[in-house]
């Protein structure tokens, strides 16, 4: 599903984010990305919604490079990419329902369906009813949820989450690791970015650990044990 | 529909920059239907003179009734007259005294003796009057001919000053409007950055961020047209008497209401396109998708 093939990334004042990554990801694959501030977990989920263009290498989507993919169609590579930020990136005049409509409207659905697949999403997340209430009125493991939420409800077929316990107390980040699990159980590929240990050696998912931009281990069911 | 009451709900929330927008709008606007209006007009009364083609040929007292027969005779051989009325001198003063029947003084002295016969000619074609004015100058008996055609030539130039200055003065105002579109517009771009950026992340089209600016753009361009019409509209209402007064036998009240939907049609169409262009101006300059 997604591939990176001799991948690097200098940034104009010269400092090398990635430097010759190779990475497969299969559908349905739960990756933690771990490293420390800086190695470049970021920098590799921003490669793929092409945020960012490799300065080397190739990104493979379903075999598509993603940076040959033109501006006027990057549209359709980001509607199958859902993403999770670190700072959430909730609009705060808006509430938790009109957050999440967001991904949905920009998809030109209609009304009736926005309300179905909206509330279907809260419910999964288990924010329902806080469905009217505005960001700055939720807890930060409410306003994580709504972040899901409106990264899932387009049903992309990769979710893209980087740090998104980052905040969050030691419990809440758990439960929000958990319902990224369910989704993923459901067929979403997940790409978590991540320095937090005790969630990533409880899950035992695969992880692939950076170090100044280069891929230092990747193992099946892995370990991450901080520097 | 819909984007249209997303656009209206995102204008209430910053009202004094959408006011400011249509606000300037509605003077370029207002400005634009009043050059509209002096040229449309001035062509009505150009229109009007120039559908009456009259000259008046005043004869001096030496002149005897034969001698005046014998050059309407020659003018009407011409075949371009339509009509020729002789007025005498009895007729003169009856007239005279209908013009002035609201002043006393001038009517008092005034005896039949004084004022001159005339003939008033009716020509078939405005064009024609210059050969008719020239036959007639040219008797020994005429004393002095007045034709509307410097009244014609007079009008012609004002009417080209108008729309001269009008151009000016209109091209100014509308520049001064793109500017405040640009600059409104841009300012929403940058207030909703943080949306813009989240929407293209989720997958939304150019055109979709785009569509809200341009809506909002056409927006204030309707509304300040619309705000002009309105205002000119009351405006010809209220001053209708006095303006119809100047003009005296020149009717152009009451003027069809179909002329003020054509005005708004015409300056809405116009208003939208400014704010159109506005809003695609500032999409270019301000609007960074990545």
């Amino acid at each position: 599903m997604l591939e990176f093939i001799a991948v690097s990334k200098q940034f104009p004042d010269g400092q090398v984010a990635l430097d010759d990554i190779n990475l497969k990801i299969e559908g349905s694959d739960f990756v933690f990305i771990t490293g420390p501030s800086g190695a470049g977990k970021s920098t590799l989920l921003r490669l793929i919604t092409k945020e960012l263009v490799s300065t080397s290498g190739q990104v493979l989507f379903n075999e598509d490079d993603i940076a040959k993919i033109p501006e006027n169609k990057l549209h359709i590579l980001r509607r199958r990419i859902g993403t999770v930020f670190q700072d959430f990136k909730l609009l705060l005049s808006r509430t938790v329902f009109e957050n999440v409509a967001l991904s949905l409207e920009v998809l030109k659905k209609s009304d009736s369906e926005i309300e179905k697949e909206v509330s279907e999403a809260l419910e999964k997340v288990g924010i329902l009813e806080k469905a009217d209430y505005f960001p700055a009125q939720l807890s930060g493991g409410e306003v994580q949820r709504t972040a899901i939420a409106r990264a899932i409800v387009s049903k992309p077929e990769v979710l893209l989450a980087d740090e998104p316990t980052g905040d969050l107390d030691p419990k809440t980040a758990e439960q929000v690791v958990e319902l990224l699990e369910k989704i993923n159980k459901e067929g979403t590929t997940i790409l978590m970015a991540t320095h937090n240990a005790a969630i990533v050696n409880k899950f035992k998912k695969r992880v692939v650990h950076l170090k100044k931009g280069k891929i230092e281990k990747d193992q099946k069911e892995g370990k991450y044990e901080p520097d | 529909m819909n984007q249209i009451k997303k656009t209206v709900k995102l204008l209430r929330r910053s009202p004094y920059q959408a006011l400011a927008a249509a606000l300037a709008m509605s003077l370029t606007f207002f400005v634009s239907s009043i050059f509209i209006i002096l040229i449309i007009g001035g062509q009505i009364v150009l229109n009007y003179i120039e559908q009456r083609p009259e000259v008046i040929v005043f004869f001096n007292d030496e002149a005897n009734q034969t001698e005046i027969d014998d050059l309407t005779a020659n003018v009407r051989s011409t075949g371009l007259t339509k009509e020729i009325k002789f007025v005498s001198k009895e007729e003169a003063l009856a007239i005279y005294r209908e013009r002035n029947k609201d002043d006393p003084l001038l009517l008092e002295s005034v005896t039949a003796d004084f004022l001159p016969r005339s003939i008033d000619i009716s020509v078939n074609r405005a064009a024609d009057i210059k050969q008719i004015t020239d036959l007639t100058q040219a008797s020994e008996h005429v004393d002095k001919v007045i034709t509307p055609e410097n009244l014609v030539e007079q009008l012609v130039k004002w009417t080209k000053t108008i729309r001269l200055g009008g151009l000016v003065f209109v091209s100014t105002l509308l520049s001064v409007s793109f500017l405040i579109i640009i600059m409104v517009i841009g300012m929403r771009i940058a207030i909703r950055r943080e949306e813009v950026s989240i929407m293209s992340l989720v997958g939304a089209t150019k055109w979709y961020i785009a569509r809200p600016f341009f809506i909002e753009g056409a927006l204030y361009g309707i509304l300040g047209a619309s705000i002009s019409v309105l205002l000119i509209y009351v405006l010809l209402l209220f001053y209708s008497p006095q303006i119809q007064n100047f003009l005296g036998d020149i009717r152009v009240f009451p003027i069809n209401p179909l002329f003020f939907l054509y005005l708004w049609a015409a300056e809405a169409l116009a208003a939208a396109l400014v704010g159109i262009i506005g809003a695609a101006i500032a999409l270019y300059r301000y609007l960074k998708i990545r």
